[in-house]
């Protein structure tokens, strides 16, 4: 049986996608912090960001309406959060 | 019309990254072939040699400006910012508008085109595909990616001319300010090697494919045993500034750019001509208003094709005799393509400087069809006023530029 993704695990996984893509300390990682203000990534690297998203997490993202709305780091998590959700109640996963 | 001169100059190549160890490589006669072992896996590919340059410190670039560059881009911007700190130009006057940045290679980043491929072909999709690698793919990669990340506001072009790239970006720079449209421009090459690069080479028995097991021992132009090409990697940038210009800031003048010519053959896409080689050497000799005795040096192409160095000699031989001391350099470095005629141009100053000439690594007995030039097989000593440098590509096109010692 395949192992269900914890909200732990998403929020430890997000974290890496900032660290690996971005090259943003740890410490920076908090989520309130406004991706765009606090750190530092603009419109180029929101292409970047779901490219390496639906990479680490197995998803489609690239044309979900829901991304224009995420400004902070808690809200990338919650995000990926009701996506898996979503798929494991269509029993895609 | 003004005069131009070269006052600053960078490196990154298989030797090291920067100038001195560049230099200090050839002068101490090494070789950085090297057996390129995981190419092994390409079916096809004759040629496992090459010279690869070493990726340092690129993390000392900000990540926004780093990454829309592959390796050549990263090159590009370590050898500028070493021609800048040479010339003593500050990054402040790179706003003016007046200093511009003509950087030319073959193509983008060979690495990161094929990296493209490989998301995109297999699924034929593209939703896995950075934003980012269109940026490190483009012919003008470098030249955008320096620009960006130095604030250059003057003029910014790219040469794609393949092997004369180099050259010709160096010659489009001394037009713009002798004709007083930019101060200074900081102009060059950049390449990257990759299999698919020798690999290009190589379907067209171009490349050396007979010493994989003895790398320090090819390319070897001009030579009897030759048996094609070796890439080699990296990028040349110099500064080329208004000659009054750089006697004002009291700046380093490395020589005089007095002449220079580019044309095509019109006649092959990938055969060298003698006759269109030798025409052009003309040109530029008649437009640098030097006679073909008054030449001290010809830093040759020569990348150890059969064709191409039997071409080349021809020409030279023709229009210059056999008196003109010859060499060539790739047998140190590989054939760094669109960056070789900007390294390759900072080594030759550098033997002006010291008054030597570096010879031809690797030419043991000079071919038949080679013949009939000076070439230069050791070390020489000599005063040397006046230089030419040689610079051919596929698709016939010739590049020849001289320059003078001030």
């Amino acid at each position: 049986m395949k192992h269900k993704i914890t909200e732990n695990e998403i929020i430890k996984m997000t974290n890496q996608v900032f660290e690996e893509s971005f090259e943003i300390e740890t410490e920076k990682l908090q989520p309130k912090m406004n991706i765009f203000e606090d750190l530092g990534l603009d419109s180029l690297d929101i292409v970047d960001l779901i490219v390496a998203l639906q990479q680490k997490f197995d998803v489609k993202i690239r044309n979900d309406e829901r991304v224009r709305d995420i400004r902070t780091l808690e809200d990338v998590y919650r995000f990926i959060i009701i996506l898996k959700k979503e798929v494991a109640s269509l029993g895609t996963e | 019309m003004k005069r131009v001169v070269i006052s600053g100059v960078g490196a990154v190549s298989a030797m090291g990254n920067d100038v001195s160890s560049l230099v200090k490589g050839i002068e101490d006669g090494r070789s950085a072939v090297q057996y390129m072992e995981e190419w092994n896996q390409y079916i096809g590919l004759r040629s496992l040699v090459g010279a690869p340059a070493e990726l340092i410190n690129e993390k000392a670039i900000p990540r926004k400006n780093r990454r829309s560059m592959g390796r050549m881009s990263i090159f590009a911007v370590q050898a500028t910012e070493q021609a800048l700190s040479d010339a003593g130009i500050e990054h402040e006057e790179l706003t003016s508008g007046r200093i511009g940045c003509i950087i030319g290679s073959t193509m983008g980043s060979a690495k990161s085109l094929n990296e493209t491929f490989e998301i995109m072909l297999p699924q034929k999709d593209l939703t896995q595909l950075s934003s980012m690698k269109f940026f490190q793919c483009v012919s003008h990669t470098a030249a955008m990616n320096v620009s960006q990340c130095l604030g250059i506001t003057g003029y910014v072009l790219a040469t794609s001319a393949a092997c004369a790239s180099a050259l010709q970006a160096v010659s489009v720079g001394y037009d713009l300010i002798r004709l007083g449209k930019q101060d200074a421009v900081l102009c060059g090459g950049a390449e990257e090697l990759h299999p698919t690069v020798t690999g290009s080479f190589d379907v067209l028995f171009a490349a050396s494919s007979s010493y994989n097991d003895k790398p320090h021992k090819t390319p070897r132009p001009f030579d009897r045993d030759r048996d094609g090409l070796v890439c080699g990697e990296g990028s040349g940038i110099l500064v080329i500034e208004e000659y009054k210009r750089a006697l004002k800031r009291n700046a380093k003048i490395y020589a005089e750019i007095i002449g220079y010519h580019t044309c095509g053959s019109g006649m092959h896409v990938s055969q060298p001509d003698k006759k269109s080689i030798a025409s052009c050497l003309r040109q530029a000799l008649a437009s640098a208003n030097v006679s073909s005795n008054e030449v001290d040096y010809i830093n040759a192409h020569a990348t150890a094709t059969i064709q191409g160095d039997k071409e080349e000699a021809g020409a030279i031989k023709e229009v210059l005799g056999d008196l003109t001391p010859v060499s060539s350099l790739k047998g140190y470095i590989g054939h760094t393509l669109g960056a070789s005629g900007a390294l390759e141009l900072i080594v030759s100053l550098a033997m002006m400087e010291k008054g030597i000439i570096y010879p031809t690594l690797n030419l043991d007995n000079i071919s038949p069809d080679c013949q009939g030039i000076n070439h230069v097989m050791e070390p020489v000593s000599k005063d040397i006023s006046i230089m030419v440098k040689n610079c051919f590509a596929f698709g016939g096109i010739n590049s020849v530029l001289v320059y003078k010692k001030l």
